[in-house]
């Protein structure tokens, strides 16, 4: 008996993972088809054009050379990134909270830390074509600076990605350890147990502020506009994926669409208390936060331009501002 | 390296290179930024990757088919090329073309530059990562470019100047005129919607503003022209001295800042002044012919035209010699912008850089020619 119990435990975790998976692929394709094509007033790509369809296609795809000092670890990034998120998809089961610490807040956080360090590295990584030298109208023509340090355009990404894990994804984490300081526990049991018994964190006046705080953070970690700096088409264009080609593209977007799940099913646990688990109604509470946040992030990215520094700094400050009020009417 | 640029060099120490292939640039180009801290400190923009050698094939040509080909030299203001390679001839062989013909010219002319000044907005906004704004400009231009496949046949090269007056296929008759005019009233009324949301958009007007400015002083120093120039608050439009423009009245706008608001607010403004030509040009259209085709071929000098186009100025010139085109010099407009192009990026963050570009409507494979530079 004990045995079957077990077994459905563990076919349980695995099947609220590929639920989450399947939900993830299609997220990206609604947000571009019936959010920012409907506001465009354009057709738009096929539902599962972005999500499903385009990694099935890069996955038979060939692979191309990659231009890297490093070619092993860059091509091996996207795997990193794509298990980290699958880590944290699995810690947030209830099933799983017997891992202890593993299934606190401060893990998540790692975690989500080693996500945004891989795009560092993969900006670092990559030397496209894009910014190459082309010697003749550059030097014999007898252009300008002649002897300048010649710096690819990921480069510049990397940077911005370091300066996100600096400050840029402050708000995310200071709204991530609002339940911590409302439950003065760091585990995720706890907080769930909390919120099951005194209502979800989110109906109070801290949760409002510290929600909108971490829908901001999960707009810039997710990059989408107009905090989409690692990506700029106008300047980076596909930023620290740049390089990234057949399956390794292909895991890059199924990678992006479970993080969008992902980073509901983060909220659906620390604000409303409702974790992500196959066998309990629960499971659809975490899929509607999973479709409205990129719902919400798909209508603004749609009516914003890119940010640069002028715009970006002042967002993140006052959203970190934001944050610190949220932790204050937490504490009183 | 000269002195100027070895003490450039003593500061600044990272060059990024964009293109010449990249998604944000409509055409092939280059452009090197030096940069510190994602500022750019220095531009230089290269192109030549577009050179098709349009002079060196016109050379020898009848002059009809030289004119035909002009019109492949641009995608986007096929028409002014046409146009003035037409008007070249006409004053050389001196031919009055028909009233109406003129006026026809005229309307396919501000269409040309209804559908350039969209594109400008609607590549601008793109570049802003404003996709909304970006795809609504593209429609309101669908309009513009209906009209122009009515007139011309097609939505790229129209084929309407020919010597002595306009192609028969081009007459407008009372259908097309109707078409033209409810045309008209649909872009003004799409235009002044997207204008005001634009303008009410706190985001995009703090993102654009103050961006890529050049002084009036700058401006004339380079020699900017078109829109451009007249954003810097230099009140210059050929179309006030060209003869073809005399029936019509219209504004020539002119604002102060020469940022990237200031052009994009620009050629939406000068949207409504195109609007009013047309209207103006379809209500008092003259009757009669279309062309006159009683002129005689002569052997001419060198000959020169400049025309008002939706960028500038173009220019266009030639020798006729036993009906065939010798020594032909065409400029375009992007020519002369070139230099605010470089000049914009400076001061501005990376990202910003191809804005400041596209703020100056740069049409590279337009410009892209053999040049002598000829050292004084």
């Amino acid at each position: 008996m004990f045995k079957i119990t077990i077994l459905y435990t563990i076919l349980a975790v695995i099947g609220t993972i590929f639920v989450a998976f399947i939900v993830g692929t299609f997220i990206p394709g609604i947000e571009r088809k019936y959010i920012q094509a409907r506001i465009q007033q354009r057709v738009g790509p096929p539902v599962t054009s972005i999500g499903i369809m385009a990694p099935i296609k890069f996955a038979f795809k060939e692979n191309v050379e990659i231009n890297s000092p490093a070619p092993g670890i860059y091509k091996a990034l996207p795997v990193v990134c794509f298990i980290v998120v699958l880590v944290i998809m699995l810690l947030l089961i209830p099933k799983v909270y017997v891992a202890g610490v593993l299934t606190s807040v401060i893990a998540i956080i790692g975690l989500l830390k080693v996500e945004e360090i891989c795009y560092v590295l993969m900006g670092a990584l990559s030397k496209s074509i894009m910014s190459s030298s082309l010697p003749f109208p550059d030097i014999v023509k007898g252009g300008l600076h002649l002897d300048s340090e010649r710096s690819f355009i990921e480069d510049i990404s990397s940077n911005r990605a370091f300066r996100l894990i600096a400050f840029g994804s402050f708000p995310l984490y200071l709204a991530l350890i609002i339940p911590v300081i409302k439950v003065k526990s760091i585990y995720l049991s706890d907080i769930v147990a909390y919120q099951v018994a005194h209502g979800p964190i989110l109906f109070s006046a801290a949760g409002i502020v510290a929600a909108i705080v971490f829908f901001i953070g999960y707009m810039i970690l997710l990059n989408e506009y107009p905090f989409a700096i690692l990506k700029t088409k106008a300047d980076v264009i596909e930023g620290p994926y740049m390089e990234y080609a057949s399956k390794y593209r292909g895991l890059v977007y199924l990678t992006r669409g479970f993080l969008m799940f992902v980073l509901g099913a983060i909220f659906s646990v620390l604000f409303l208390g409702m974790p992500p688990y196959l066998l309990s109604w629960k499971i659809l509470v975490n899929i509607a936060v999973a479709l409205i946040f990129p719902i919400i992030m798909g209508i603004l990215s749609a009516f914003s331009p890119v940010f640069t520094n002028k715009q970006f700094y002042p967002v993140v400050i006052g959203t970190s501002l934001l944050g610190i009020l949220a932790i204050v009417l937490t504490l009183l | 390296m000269n002195e100027e640029n070895k003490s450039k060099q003593e500061i600044i120490d990272t060059e990024v290179a964009l293109g010449t292939v990249h998604p944000a640039a409509l055409e092939p180009y280059r452009v090197r930024l030096f940069v510190e801290d994602e500022i750019v400190k220095d531009a230089e923009i290269t192109i030549g990757v577009n050179h098709r050698g349009i002079e060196r094939i016109m050379e020898g040509l009848p002059v009809e088919k030289a004119n035909a080909l002009t019109e492949k030299i641009c995608g986007i203001c096929s028409n002014a090329h046409i146009w003035n390679s037409v008007l070249t001839a006409e004053k050389g062989l001196e031919i009055e073309i028909p009233e109406r013909a003129s006026y026809i010219r005229v309307i396919m002319e501000e269409l040309e530059r209804l559908h350039s000044h969209l594109l400008y907005l609607g590549h601008g906004s793109e570049v802003l990562a404003h996709e909304t704004f970006s795809m609504r400009a593209f429609s309101i231009r669908e309009t513009v470019m209906e009209l122009l496949r009515m007139i011309g046949g097609n939505r790229v090269q129209y084929g309407v100047s020919i010597i002595g007056g306009v192609r028969p296929r081009c007459e407008l008759d009372d259908s097309r005129i109707r078409k033209i005019a409810e045309g008209m009233d649909l872009i003004e009324k799409n235009v002044a919607n997207f204008a005001d949301r634009f303008v009410s958009d706190p985001i995009v007007m703090n993102r654009i503003t103050g961006v890529g400015q050049i002084s009036a002083k700058d401006a004339k120093k380079l020699e900017v022209t078109g829109p451009s120039l007249r954003a810097t608050g230099v009140h210059q439009d050929l179309r006030e001295t060209m003869k073809e423009y005399e029936p019509f009245d219209f504004n020539v706008i002119t604002l102060n800042d020469g940022d990237v608001k200031d052009n994009i607010l620009m050629r939406v403004l000068e949207i409504p002044e195109s609007i009013s030509i047309i209207r103006q040009a379809i209500k008092n259209l003259p009757k009669g012919s279309i062309v006159d085709r009683s002129w005689e071929m002569k052997d001419t000098g060198i000959i020169h035209s400049h025309i008002e186009v939706p960028r500038g100025t173009l220019y266009h010139s030639y020798a006729l010699e036993e009906g065939r085109v010798r020594g032909t010099i065409i400029r375009t407009p992007s020519m002369s912008n070139i230099g605010a192009m470089q000049l914009a990026c400076i001061g501005n963050h990376v990202t910003d850089a191809q804005l400041c570009i596209v703020q100056c409507d740069p049409c590279f494979t337009c410009t892209d020619r053999a040049i002598e530079i000829i050292n004084k």
